[in-house]
């Protein structure tokens, strides 16, 4: 036992000692890359690198190089939480980036505050990062679900339906998401009523009751935060009811508007979804985007591309933008340098408000429908609508 | 198991002992934090090894008394405010006392019935930890953990997790060597011939299995103060699987075997998690390689080694 426990000390204390260097600029990632967040966290991974190659091809920030230290945070806010400690202490990390689940981002979240170390949170939706557990170390360039609800209770306006069957998964983003569109209902469809909320369980695979419920609520539109698997299930089981074709739209957040899922479903891909995502690969309104988009194809080997990796870039280039701004890797400046801060992504400009700390990151919403020229359903026409609640 | 500690098992402690008293002295940030999560996963494995090692049933559901602990512990000093004291204690009680409810039910039960009813009971603590929003903020999880100002700092919380774990190992050791301990290693090598001299197996199972519950409410306590946070995660059968594996990887018949099991996964976890994310198929050989080749973990393939070498040196020296 002895003998296991020196071993074991001498060999982190040998590692804790080599390889780091002054003149690196240390940056953490945290993404699930193993077991059911790894089709999620391996393309943001892909992204984060690209963004950390393409700065060091360009000479580094003020002549220093990125060094990417990147863990599994096998979706367990325990072993994040432990992971971004350790990175921390022991790889001397100058930033965090990265997160998936929201449970994470919190739990992450929670080790930047007590070390004073910056952490910006690149897929985590939840409102309370940014509200009820606001530190000054914390910084989000995902969307929340405050924004997203808001856009969704707009196009429930658009689509002229006044009763909405609301079904969302029982969990963190659902809840959230729920709350986030009955406030922007009573915003801009205050005549709209909420006829059905209903909280299948998150990763359940049948709908059928919920489909039921649905089809005999009578309402006209359905809103919903089904995502990834969950809104495959649930389309697949409920397009042979009908319900799709019963009513004028379904308006859903989730991003099950991504190529992803629209590629993935291929014909089954149901009629009159209006659906969000952060990046469509076949659409370049904004400039930058497809030279971004034909880098990301190049390394994943597909004209197709998700749209992951845009997340991770950006988190990347907001931090380097800060050191260029600071002038070093100090949590404080940066903080400062932070806040305030405007930039062109490839998605769009994008400010973070340094009162939240958010970043104001709309997402492109749109019909999903068939196009010459594409395999699958595509959105058309895409508007992006932005992150601003008035 | 139940000899008493040889002059090299004493010398041993007291070295182990005054390293971990020396570690922050030595070492950087990064030790403390491992040092501190290794103890308390130690101390967690090694009430484990009461209900698996001592009373001869496997439980798959221990996670739950770890979660019962942290989580009251955590919401009690954070929501209500309590003093630490109090808040630890209660979190303590309320592992011991779910633990005492359900080992009612399981000791009527052995062998894979007893397994199944643990996890059962073990996924309810989870489904509402999962479930009470309000409280434990669901799947959330509870973050923002308040620490007293006295122990919310690397270097006093490492002492006082090492205070805290070094005593219950104590208190299991004194247990485990008194005339319980050595009772209930009756009950788990023949239950039948155990009741019929006049031992109440059941209740003994019972009293093991409440124990149990008892430091794994300790460990469960320490670590949300340790990582600010509870998650529903450490409800979760998988937490109830990682406790288990360093039970048996370290070794079930021995005291010290889960505390050996406990350091050398945790450290193997970490390290793996550097390099590869295939943590769970070296995990998975692990496993296999204990069911096949090491039944009794680590601990006994030391003790078979030293065997085979004083062997050796005897027949050498016949010759």
């Amino acid at each position: 036992m002895k003998r296991i426990i020196f071993s074991a000390v001498a060999s982190t204390a040998l590692l804790a000692a080599s390889g780091v260097s002054a003149q690196e600029i240390r940056v953490g990632a945290l993404y699930p890359t193993s077991g059911g967040g790894a089709i999620y966290g391996g393309p943001a991974m892909e992204g984060h690198n690209m963004a950390v190659e393409e700065i060091n091809a360009a000479g580094g920030i003020n002549g220093r190089m990125l060094v990417t230290v990147a863990r599994d945070t096998k979706l367990n806010p325990a072993t994040a939480a432990s992971a971004a400690k350790e990175m921390i202490t022991k790889d001397k990390v100058d930033v965090i980036i990265g997160g998936l689940s929201s449970a994470v981002g919190l739990a992450v979240s929670e080790v930047a505050r007590q070390e004073g170390v910056i952490y910006i949170a690149t897929i985590p939706k939840t409102i309370q990062l940014t509200t009820t557990k606001l530190h000054p170390y914390v910084f989000r360039t995902a969307s929340h679900t405050d924004f997203e609800g808001d856009a969704m209770a707009q196009l429930v306006k658009q689509s002229g339906g006044t009763k909405v069957c609301d079904i969302q998964p029982d969990y963190a983003y659902g809840h959230d998401l729920a709350a986030g569109l009955k406030a922007g209902l009573a915003r801009h469809a205050p005549e709209v009523k909420v006829v059905a909320d209903l909280r299948p369980k998150l990763g359940a695979t049948d709908y059928n009751v919920f489909i039921t419920q649905i089809m005999g609520a009578g309402c006209d539109v359905v809103t919903s935060g089904l995502w990834g698997s969950n809104f495959v299930n649930f389309a697949q089981q409920a397009s042979p009811f009908g319900l799709f074709n019963q009513i004028k739209a379904y308006i859903s957040g989730g991003e099950v508007a991504s190529h992803e899922i629209a590629g993935k479903m291929g014909d089954d891909y149901p009629p009159n979804v209006i659906s969000n995502t952060y990046e469509l690969w076949y659409d370049h309104s904004v400039p930058g985007h497809q030279e971004f988009q034909e880098k990301v194809a190049a390394r994943s080997g597909t004209k197709e591309t998700a749209m992951w990796p845009v997340l991770a870039y950006i988190g990347v280039q907001f931090y380097a933008e800060a050191v260029r701004k600071s002038g070093g890797t100090n949590s404080d400046a940066n903080v400062k340098a932070l806040e305030g801060m405007t930039l062109m992504t490839p998605v769009g400009e994008r400010t973070i408000n340094p009162a939240d700390h958010q970043a104001n990151t709309g997402q492109f919403w749109g019909p999903m429908v068939k196009r010459e020229g594409f395999a699958y359903k595509v959105m058309h026409p895409v508007t992006y609508i932005p992150a601003e609640i008035k | 198991m139940t000899a008493p500690l040889t002059a090299f098992g004493k010398v041993a402690c007291l070295v182990i002992l005054l390293a971990l008293l020396a570690l922050p002295v030595i070492g950087s940030d990064y030790l403390i934090d491992i040092g501190t999560e290794m103890l308390i996963f130690a101390l967690f494995a090694l009430s484990l090894n009461l209900i698996i090692g001592y009373s001869g049933n496997v439980s798959f559901g221990h996670a739950a008394y770890f979660a019962i602990g942290g989580y009251v512990n955590a919401i009690l000093l954070t929501t209500y405010g309590w003093p630490l004291l109090p808040a630890f204690v209660t979190g303590v009680l309320a592992a011991t006392l779910t633990a005492a409810v359900v080992a009612y039910f399981c000791t009527r039960l052995t062998d894979i019935y007893f397994a199944m009813l643990t996890l059962a009971f073990s996924m309810l603590v989870w489904a509402i930890a999962f479930k009470w929003r309000s409280v434990t903020h669901g799947d959330d999880g509870f973050v923002g953990v308040t620490v007293p100002a006295l122990l919310d700092d690397r270097m006093r919380f490492y002492y006082f997790t090492v205070i805290i774990v070094v005593a219950s190992i104590a208190v299991l050791w004194v247990i485990t060597h008194s005339a319980f301990g050595r009772s209930l290693v009756a009950v788990r090598e023949n239950l039948g011939r155990a009741g019929f001299i006049g031992i109440h197996t059941r209740r003994m199972r019972w009293q093991a299995f409440v124990v149990a519950g008892f430091f794994a409410g300790v460990a469960g306590a320490l670590f949300g103060m340790l990582i600010k946070g509870m998650y529903v995660e450490s409800a979760f059968w998988t937490q109830s699987a990682q406790v288990l594996i360093m039970t048996l990887l370290g070794g079930i018949y021995s005291f010290f075997g889960p505390i050996i099991g406990a350091a050398v996964l945790f450290m193997l976890e970490r390290l793996t998690n550097e390099y590869t994310e295939y943590w769970p198929t070296v995990l998975g050989v692990i496993l296999l390689v204990i069911l096949l080749f090491l039944p009794d973990g680590l601990v006994g393939l030391g003790k078979r080694l030293t065997a085979k070498a004083k062997g050796k040196d005897k027949t050498e020296g016949a010759t």
